[in-house]
């Protein structure tokens, strides 16, 4: 018999795994798109470095703004660190706090995050970065209707709306993987993560200035170790939404079931391995489309919709 | 598995030493999930009805998508895309049913739909220049909304009726009825002829899967015969094309508006 | 009696034949053929199957069955095909001389151009003999979707813009119903086979004598959606859109064939649900069905009739006023109503056969389809004039002609039934839509064909010096400018074109009484006559029917004889049916009463 972890611990784990594990993510994500292009690319732990750089550098602020420009960095990042523990990361059984709250709730607390950094920017006098908060806020609305309709799905199928049961719901069989609610959900899902991450065809990740951006324009005029926490949120934020996508909606195999020292250590690895491998697809979705004029955003919106959509009709038909 | 993971769920939930709340949200939903392991089917589909109503659903995602293509060839292209769904689904009903004649249809349907229709369609538009239709009515978002709307009366309207088929779930015919009235969304709302056609192909493809879910057992004599007629308009609705094509020297519709009153 | 079933349906397929491989004189001779010999075969039906007990039935080869009722609309297509295979020897004569004289390449356009004509009007009634013919509802989809692409491709044979334009709204809209009906065939298929197994094709008896069996929602559903789908060429209110266009645009023998047989047999196809929704339902449901349409389709055809100014689009939506009739007809119910109904289909057929082919010749003696330029018909076309006129009285339910009895035995019904409400809207948009009829044959018919200058001060040229020179003014600038059915010889044309101007000219001076005083070009304006003449074929044609057509001012005699045949055949419907007949639409009514037997 191997030793077992105390249940806090792994809950601790498990936020500890994200933080630490979700700028490798970006890292692995940044590598392979290149790759794709014919390029050498950046170290795999190059975001690690850049983190590091950031934090040793001296924090400036624009003047004439507030404490809440300096406090939202920390503040976002604290938002995107509480998420794992409400989600499965790497048990499927729920930890003690894991019904601290439900999906809804895990959706209020990354909306508050991204509504705190949008407040930050529109503190500044910069333009870009009030207009990407703007559109941040714009776009996000009519995401907003998606995501409902993807928690509505899933409360139809498991009765709740607990990422728990949804992930066991999951798991118990081929039946639930197969139908159609649930593919069309986890599609929308996808979708909406494509565009809270980010990622074409939404905007480019890269990181060049211009009039398109919206996730990087807000962190405009934030530097040093405020920079570094903003930066290290957004990568939190993409490796929580990856979590529910893969350990809720669509491959919830490799988490630990019970309290075994090796179960959960390998359960932080097939973590890992699932979440670059999302990554790989994202890289993939990177550079094999164009980015979308942004009027035509509202299109890649309804596309994710009406995926939404269909997903609950077909439950309400009983079919689903 | 499942039986662990309701078990961890069950005594989890009321030893966690949180608040109250939250440990009785917990245990009902395991037992709820109990009740609903221990019904089995009644509430979750097989694997079957999934797999048969997935591919519905993919028939009318495409159908969604004709919405948006602004390609006259990938209009063509997602017409064949949408009977190739269409004799998949018919394939997948005969194996799971087991009605070999079927698989005849299938097979019939493919060789006509997926192959020949659409090749004559390209084969009417070799000649023409234009490759790029113009926008429809309404802006895309619109049009995707307002077709959601007709096909959730779709749904809804027949999910209402009560019509039990033993081949394929209700879903499915809720589905080919959503796939019609999206395809006269189709064809109201584009303003060129190839879009129309295809409109009207892919209603035809609808009631094909209408028929998969209430009249599989149609006899094949007369689904064939439903499938040559099919050809028959394929290749009148082409000559027209061709005419107006000729005459008009564009495939827009927005000069068809001489006769009123 | 099935050898009849069996020619009846072989005969317009010889036809066919024929028409692929002979020119167009043998063609001609064999479509007249085979029309009255389908006419006449139709005719031997009757007693065939009205003259035994309700719900006889003669079959053929498996596929083929008549009843009482299919023999009604049997008889309305085989008069029709008769009499427009008849007609077009006439309204194809002008065009055969001009192109006979050009020859060349002129002349093969011409030769192609009717092989098409007739191959596609033999098909197209082929198929329309088939539907109410074939056994089982799935046949009756085939055959009635045959006639959408035929007719589809014949309304197209002008190949002018306004054609191609009805055209590709007919297929689209027809075919689009005919989807929802195919769905109706389904589903019902479906509500068979809860009762009968999986293993039955849609065949009509067994289907109705279990009737009783069906699951009762399926059946409801299947009824709507026949009702819209079929309804769609039917010409029902709010699926009506494409039949003004079509009829409008189709040659004339097509645009009879559309309106008094096309309309009819896709009628027939939702009376066969009819019967089946009536023998599970119960009357209440169908027939309010049927009642909503009917009197919607009948309101907006009334008050369409009224402002209109197209000569055939005023008769096509005559017609979708009498298929409100029709519809409003069957929900009344009563057996009387009913047999008003099955005669109604036959004297509409007959009438607005007539009606058609009338106005196809005022429209070639006028070179226009506009009601505001024909002027004078009656001193103009001595036969086709008057014969017009009785036609439109007739479709106006004036006694002694068989509409009256129809319509009166259908409002009859209905006063029995006690619907009294939808019998006096019935009369009420009758008399709306006779009296926008009725205005506007007036103005063809009978005002002066030389219009005061007063209220059109530019429809004459000014008679400066003499007629002489005013005429040829007015006529060549018309022939030169028109184009020929696909002519790539323009020059040729425009000379030749020229010569027929002149020599029409001089008919015109010759002709003692100024029969052609009211020449084509006189009574239009200028303007619109360039516009409307830059692709009407009718254009040429009327030089073309000018320069040949001697004394009075009848185009073709062919093109008479129809109209007169149908004149004594309402008359005979109106004034005595023969016992047979009545015998005949008694039973069709009494199937439509319970059911089945």
């Amino acid at each position: 018999m191997t030793a077992t972890l105390p249940l806090p611990a792994t809950q601790a784990l498990q936020v500890l795994t994200i933080a630490i594990g979700a700028p490798g993510i970006s890292g692995v994500i940044a590598r392979v798109e290149a790759r794709l292009q014919g390029r050498v690319g950046p170290r795999i732990l190059q975001p690690y470095y850049d983190l590091a750089k950031l934090f040793r550098k001296e924090a400036l602020a624009p003047a004439g703004v507030g404490p809440f420009f300096l406090l939202a960095p920390i503040f976002s990042l604290a938002c995107y660190l509480t998420v794992p523990m409400l989600i499965p990361v790497l048990t499927s059984y729920p930890l003690p706090l894991g019904y601290m709250g439900d999906i809804l709730g895990g959706g209020f607390i990354l909306a508050l995050a991204s509504f705190v950094v949008a407040v930050a920017a529109a503190e500044t006098g910069n333009p870009y970065a009030q207009l990407a908060s703007s559109r941040a806020k714009t776009f996000g609305a009519i995401t907003e209707p998606v995501v409902l309709l993807v928690v509505f799905s899933v409360a139809l199928v498991t009765t709740t709306d607990l990422p728990y049961a949804l992930s066991a719901t999951v798991l118990s069989g081929p039946d639930q993987i197969v139908r159609p609610a649930h593919l069309l959900a986890s599609a929308a899902l996808f979708m909406v993560i494509l565009f809270e991450t980010g990622r074409i065809p939404i905007e480019t990740h890269t990181g060049t200035i211009e009039f398109g951006m919206i996730e990087e324009g807000r962190s405009f005029e934030h530097s040093g170790p405020h920079l570094a926490l903003l930066r290290w949120g957004s990568a939190a934020k993409q490796m929580v939404l990856y979590t529910i996508l893969i350990n809720v909606f669509i491959a919830p195999w490799g988490l630990s079931s019970t309290t075994r020292v090796d179960q959960i250590a390998f359960a932080i690895f097939a973590f890992l391995g699932k979440c670059a491998v999302l990554g790989c697809v994202v890289a993939v979705i990177d550079d094999s489309f164009a980015k979308l004029r942004l009027l035509k955003i509202t299109e890649f919106v309804a596309a994710a919709f009406l995926l939404a959509v269909l997903g609950v009709f077909t439950l309400y038909l009983g079919g689903g | 598995m499942l039986d662990v993971t309701l078990t961890h769920l069950a005594t989890l939930g009321s030893s966690a030493a949180a608040s109250t709340a939250p440990i009785q949200t917990g245990s009902a939903v395991a037992s709820t999930m109990h009740v609903v392991a221990a019904t089995g089917v009644a509430v979750v589909p097989t694997v079957f009805e999934g797999a048969a109503n997935t591919v519905a659903v993919i028939v009318l995602l495409l159908e969604f998508m004709m919405l948006r293509t602004a390609l006259f060839r990938a209009q063509i292209r997602l017409y064949a895309f949408q009977s190739l769904a269409v004799s998949v689904l018919a394939v997948v009903v005969a194996a799971g049913r087991d009605i070999p004649e079927l698989y005849v249809l299938a097979v019939v349907s493919l060789l006509l739909k997926v192959i020949i229709v659409p090749r004559v369609m390209l084969r009417f538009l070799r000649d023409s220049r234009a490759e790029i239709a113009g926008s429809g009515a309404l802006g895309v978002a619109s049009e995707i909304i307002l077709a959601l709307v007709v096909a959730g009366f779709g749904f809804f309207t027949v999910g209402a009726l009560g019509i039990q088929s033993p081949v394929l779930p209700t879903a499915a015919l809720g589905l080919s009825f959503a796939v019609v009235l999206v395809s006269f969304v189709l064809m109201i709302v584009r303003r060129d002829v190839v879009s129309q056609a295809v409109g009207f192909f892919s209603l035809e493809n609808g009631v094909s899967l209408a028929s998969l879910v209430v009249a599989a057992g149609l006899p094949l004599i007369l689904e064939v015969a439903f499938l040559f007629d099919l050809l028959v308009a394929v290749v009148v609705f082409g000559v027209l094309i061709r005419v107006h094509q000729t005459r008009s020297s564009s495939l827009s519709t927005v000069s068809l508006n001489r006769l009123r009153g | 009696m099935n050898v009849v079933l069996l020619l009846i349906v072989v005969l317009p397929l010889l036809a066919i034949a024929v028409g692929l491989v002979v020119g167009r004189r043998v063609t001609q001779l064999v479509t007249g053929l085979s029309g009255i010999a389908t006419f006449g075969l139709a005719m031997a039906l009757i007693p065939g199957v009205g003259g035994h007990e309700i719900g006889h039935r003669v079959s053929a080869i498996g596929i083929l069955r008549a009843d009482s009722l299919s023999v009604v609309f049997v008889l309305a297509t085989s008069f029709l095909y008769a009499a427009t295979a008849i007609y077009s020897v006439g309204y194809l004569a002008a065009e055969a001389r001009l192109a006979e004289r050009l020859g060349g390449d002129e002349a093969a356009e011409f030769a192609r151009y009717s092989r098409r004509f007739y191959v596609g009007m033999n098909i197209f009634a082929w198929s329309m003999l088939c539907a109410p013919l074939v056994n089982g509802l799935a046949l009756l989809w085939v055959a009635i979707e045959i006639t959408t692409v035929v007719s589809a491709l014949l309304v197209a044979i002008d190949n002018t813009e306004g054609a191609t334009e009805a055209a590709w709204k007919y297929v689209l809209i027809a075919s689009s119903g005919l989807g929802i009906a195919l769905l109706a065939t389904i589903v019902m298929y479906y509500a068979g086979a809860q009762a009968m197994g999986q293993s039955y094709d849609l065949a009509f008896d067994p289907l109705i004598q279990s009737a009783h069996d069906l699951p009762a929602t399926p059946v409801r559903l299947a009824f709507v959606l026949a009702v819209v789908g079929f309804g769609t060429k039917v010409g029902l209110f709010p699926v009506h859109t494409w039949l003004p266009d079509a009829h409008a645009e189709a040659p004339t023998p097509v645009s009879a064939l559309l309106s008094g047989s096309l309309l009819a047999v896709s009628f027939y196809a939702i009376l066969r649900f009819y019967q089946v929704a009536l023998a599970r339902l119960g009357p209440a449901f169908p027939q309010n069905v049927l009642l909503v349409f009917g009197v919607l389709s009948l309101l907006l055809a009334a008050l369409y009739v009224i402002d209109q100014n197209d000569i055939k689009r005023l008769l096509a939506y005559s017609s979708v006023e009498h298929m409100g009739i029709l519809a409003i007809g069957v929900s009344f119910g009563a057996p009387l109503a009913l047999t008003g109904v099955l005669l109604h289909v036959l004297a509409h057929a007959a009438a607005k056969g007539n009606a058609f082919m009338g106005a196809g010749v005022l429209v070639r003696a006028y070179g226009t389809k506009s009601l505001t330029t024909i002027r004078g018909g009656l001193d103009r076309l001595p036969w086709s004039g008057p014969l017009f006129l009785i036609a439109i009285l007739a479709l106006s339910a004036f006694p002694p002609f068989g509409i009256f009895r129809s319509e009166f035995e259908i409002v009859a019904g209905g006063l029995q039934a006690s619907r009294h409400t939808g019998a006096v809207i019935l009369v009420a948009l009758v008399t709306l839509a006779f009296m926008g009829l009725g205005l506007a044959t007036t103005r063809i018919l009978f005002h002066s064909s030389h219009p005061d200058s007063s209220t059109h001060p530019d429809d004459i040229p000014a008679h400066d010096d003499d007629g002489q020179a005013v005429d040829v003014r007015a006529t060549r600038p018309r022939t030169t400018l028109v184009p020929p059915h696909n002519s790539n010889n323009p020059d040729t044309d425009t000379v030749l074109s020229g010569v027929a101007a002149a020599t029409a000219t001089s008919v015109r001076v010759t002709s003692a009484r100024g029969l052609f005083a009211a020449h084509p070009a006189g009574a239009r304006q200028p303007g619109e006559r360039v516009s409307a003449a830059a692709d009407d074929p009718n254009e040429r044609l009327v030089d073309e029917m000018a320069r040949t057509s001697s004394g009075r001012g009848e185009p073709s005699i062919w093109m008479v004889i129809p109209p007169v045949v149908g004149v004594l055949i309402l008359l005979v419907l109106g004034v005595h049916p023969p016992a047979a007949l009545v015998e005949l639409l008694e039973h069709g009514a009494a199937l439509l009463v319970g059911g089945a037997q």
